[in-house]
């Protein structure tokens, strides 16, 4: 069984094994703790019948003040053994749904790796994000990131 | 006598700035600024105290102490010399000694309100909440004006139960203000969802579903406010009303069980024991839903928990083909404890056979005009592994897999099983070579390859793993173990503690084991900050679950591992005789022959003496606060003087956060026998009897309980005796 809801401090440990799993962006406790505290009602996990984390969404708003409210996808991942059933689609709705609800986001960003050809395409064709720009250097290891933008209109963020 | 403590204007402008480059973390222009003081007055307290602070900062701990406490000793008069002591005191996270610093300073100068605010935060991570309160009472005395001590003083109520005082902190700051302060829409409600939540708390459930209603437009955070309404309605009895909010959530999330799970309630569902009425009646619920939702998972599942015999298999017979056919890798993991059902567990089987026989014979489902894709097959043989792994037995599973595998070469999940099924089998050297195969068809996954370093470690290759794992983490890190320590990668560390452990390299394996603790400690540290952020944020809900959270933080699964392993390699250690330095360098190169081993022992030495090199340095450079590891092998834990004794503080933690797992009670008992504890090793001798008295572990801890104590009886007060004997005559054979 596959139970998705908002996520809670309790998570985050298991959110963090997770993205150490399965990305090769990690963050600090720290930096969980303060998605969680700043904005609760963004990020999502998908835990299975024994309650293990297998999936989450972290995400935030940005604080931008030469840009309208949008909210950004700081990480999404799936562990690859629960593949297929449309988690990180299910997860990336909620969230979006949240951030246009709570804080009048009108577009949600993220950044993938351009030699990641599968997240491009999940993010495109799944979800319906567009490339803005192209981020150079982006990642530390110095590879380009595509910067990807996806408008929320009021009513319509969510998909069940 | 010339006053000490007395500055020409000079030096008095040089003090303040050293105060400010304090503020703005200019450690070393401070540090100069207090030293050009010191030439003139060197006896000056507040300067003295101050330049301790810089060194501190600067990671020079030892002499910024010594400078303190001089400061201190010259002017015990001064608020200053006092705030510092606090100061370096928080730094060093002692908060105790900390709290006592800044009371002595408020002693001197009571209103100084960047102390009492810095107290106030001690106050909150020590959970030292009716101190707070009143602290927070003299920040709103002091300054009426400023909305975030209100907010303050209120929050320290809510902490301690006063539920109405809270409420009218809240009201009375609010009805005080001539103008409205500039909030965000999210900001009001926020605020009035902590309200809200303070008035439910309180009992008054009737006023807290009122409140809700009345704020209703003015409430951003639909998805709580709807979960809010819902609960004070279950709460209150009103079911009907309840099921409709509920039903309002799962349309706005079909995938939250606990959504589906209230549904059912508000039916008057028994849900832990099912009557075949209610069994009708979830049916009935959940396919009303599935027309509504089609695409959620979960319905799909529930009816396979609760149906039996023919309308079971109906249900499975449609659940498994669906997901054959999606190619689902966590079809059989969905199913998983109902495969523990031993009758259903039989249908499964039958079920996922009939349909390879199926596929086999006509490349097609029976009674279906079309052919399926060849990866329909592909996922049937992968299905069928997994359920024959599950069950252990392997030459089936490995037969499936091998089919999986010779269909489509390219699949990295049949080789990730394949490697399961031998790692079953306790085969953890083909285990390893066979995730390796598979890491290599997917170079780009981390998923992949974090399994493939598990494996490794599993089969004693450090060096391999260590350095498989290092292709996913930063190039700039020392190590790749170093990048997965900061980043708190507990998982890497207890595997590869456990990999050092089998392999006689205690050290290493105690090191690791501590740093997991470490990790606790820190993450636990890091609530620090949130204390001020979070009430300026308005983010009252997510700080409350934070605090809670941070107080049981040593119950989550990880620590507790941890602390077993730890626990249990400290008693290993315990008895086995010690070994010499000799012994210990000869048997980490067991492996190798005798030249290389003079070459290996030759290189490690050099590194430790680069490493200490690198650590006098540090401790000449000043503008850093990173220390050099002063154990890269752990020798100074295995040179721990009472190996039992560095078991204690792990004991205290596993009773307190894990006590209703045996193990905890298994390892206490142990622990306190060795240290002739005899009252405390009883009682979890109780526990761990009445948990499970057919545990080989127990049954071997009152053996050893009771010879232990009758050699040391005589030590024994009379009273403890008489109980001891008593108690353990009950369960001791």
């Amino acid at each position: 069984m596959i139970n998705i809801r908002q996520a809670t401090v309790e998570d985050l440990l298991q959110m963090q094994n997770c993205n150490l799993w399965n990305l090769p962006e990690n963050y600090q406790m720290k930096y969980y703790i303060y998605h969680e505290v700043t904005w609760p009602q963004l990020s999502f996990v998908a835990e299975d019948h024994q309650g293990r984390i297998v999936g989450y969404v972290l995400a935030k708003m940005e604080e931008d003040q030469s840009e309208p409210p949008h909210g950004h996808i700081t990480s999404l991942s799936v562990l690859r053994s629960y593949r297929r059933l449309g988690l990180a689609s299910r997860l990336m709705a909620q969230s979006q749904k949240a951030m246009a609800e709570v804080f009048d986001a009108q577009f949600v960003s993220l950044h993938v790796r351009k030699s990641n050809r599968a997240a491009l395409h999940l993010y495109k064709e799944t979800m319906k994000f567009d490339v803005k720009d192209i981020e150079k250097k982006y990642y530390a290891d110095g590879e380009d990131a595509y910067a990807m933008r996806k408008d929320l209109v009021p009513g319509s963020a969510a998909a069940n | 006598m010339a006053d000490i403590n007395k500055l020409q204007s000079k030096e008095n402008t040089l003090f303040k700035s050293a105060l400010r480059f304090y503020e703005i973390k200019q450690y070393k222009k401070g540090l100069k600024a207090t030293e050009q003081i010191l030439k003139k007055n060197p006896e000056h307290g507040e300067t003295l105290a101050l330049k301790g602070l810089f060194l501190c900062n600067l990671g020079r701990k030892e002499e910024g102490y010594a400078e303190v406490k001089h400061g201190i000793k010259n002017n015990i008069k001064s608020y200053i010399c006092w705030h510092v002591y606090g100061l370096v005191n928080r730094l060093d996270k002692n908060y105790e000694e900390a709290i006592k610093c800044y009371t002595q300073a408020l002693r001197i100068d009571k209103d100084n309100i960047q102390i009492v605010r810095d107290l106030a935060n001690l106050q909150i991570q020590m959970r030292n909440y009716e101190a707070l309160n009143e602290t927070e009472f003299q920040l709103v005395n002091l300054r009426p004006n400023l909305k975030q001590f209100w907010i303050g003083l209120a929050f320290s109520y809510y902490l301690l139960k006063k539920y109405d005082s809270a409420l009218k902190v809240l009201e009375a700051f609010e009805s005080s203000l001539k103008e409205k302060p500039v909030e965000t829409k999210y900001e009001v409600s926020e605020m009035l969802l902590f309200k809200n939540l303070i008035t439910e708390e309180s009992g008054d459930l009737e006023g807290a579903l009122k409140h809700l209603e009345q704020f209703e437009d003015k409430i951003v955070d639909k998805k709580s406010l709807l979960e809010s309404r819902a609960r004070i309605l279950v709460n209150l009895n009103r079911k009907e009303e309840a099921e409709k909010v509920y039903r309002e959530l799962f349309d706005r999330n079909s995938n939250c069980d606990s959504y589906l799970q209230n549904i059912f309630k508000c039916n008057n569902i028994n849900l832990e024991n099912p009557s075949d009425d209610d069994v009708k009646k979830i049916i009935e619920i959940n396919k009303g839903l599935l027309e509504k939702y089609p695409k959620s998972l979960i319905l799909r599942r529930t009816p396979l928990i609760y149906l039996k015999g023919e309308e079971f298999n109906t249900e499975m017979k449609d659940y498994l083909k669906t997901y054959f056919i999606k190619c689902v890798p966590s079809l059989f993991n969905s199913i998983k404890n109902i495969f523990n059902d031993a009758e259903k567990a039989k249908a499964i089987e039958s079920i996922a056979l009939e349909y390879y026989d199926q596929i086999v014979k006509n490349g097609k489902f029976d009674g279906d005009e079309n052919k399926q894709y060849p990866t329909t097959y592909l996922w049937i043989l992968i299905f069928l592994a997994k359920l024959y792994d599950h069950k252990r037995e392997a030459s089936k599973a490995l037969e499936y897999v091998n089919k999986a595998i010779d269909h489509t070469p390219t699949l990295v999940e049949s080789y990730m099983l394949k490697a399961r099924i031998y790692k079953h089998d306790n085969d953890l050297e083909t285990a390893m070579k066979i995730m390796n195969e598979a890491r290599e068809l997917d170079l780009q996954d981390r998923f992949v390859n974090s399994k493939c370093v598990k494996y490794m470690l599993r089969n004693g290759n450090i060096d391999e793993a260590e350095k498989t794992a290092g292709l996913f983490t930063k190039a700039d890190s020392p190590s790749p173990l170093a990048d997965l320590t900061e980043m708190q990668c507990i998982w890497y560390e207890y595997e590869k503690a456990m990999a050092y452990a089998k392999k006689g390299n205690n050290g290493l394996a105690l090191k690791l084991l501590h740093q997991i603790n470490t990790h606790f400690k820190d993450i636990y540290d890091d609530q620090f900050d949130f204390h001020v952020y979070c009430l300026r944020k308005s983010s009252f809900r997510a700080y409350i679950d934070l605090l809670t959270y941070e107080d049981k933080i040593k119950s989550h699964p990880y620590y507790f591992k941890a602390a077993v392993a730890l626990i249990r390699l400290y008693l290993k250690l315990n008895s086995q005789p010690r070994k010499t330095k000799e012994e210990l360098e000869n048997e980490k190169f067991a492996n190798l022959s005798p030249s290389e081993r003079k070459k290996a022992m030759r290189k490690a030495r050099k590194a430790q003496l680069k490493n200490a090199q690198a650590q006098a340095e540090q401790n000449q450079k000043n503008d850093t606060n990173k220390k050099v590891d002063d154990d890269p092998d752990g020798e100074k834990l295995l040179n721990a003087k009472d190996y039992v004794e560095e078991c204690i503080p792990f004991v205290k933690s596993l009773l307190e956060f894990a006590p209703t797992r045996i193990e905890t009670h298994i390892l206490a008992t142990q622990v306190y026998t060795l240290k002739k504890k005899y009252l405390l090793a009883l009682k979890s001798l109780k526990k761990s009897y009445a948990l499970d008295k057919n545990n080989a572990e127990v049954i071997n801890n009152i053996d050893q309980f009771v010879k232990n104590f009758n050699a040391d009886k005589d030590t024994v007060n009379a009273t403890s005796r008489k109980i001891i004997e008593e108690e353990i005559a009950k369960i001791a054979k």
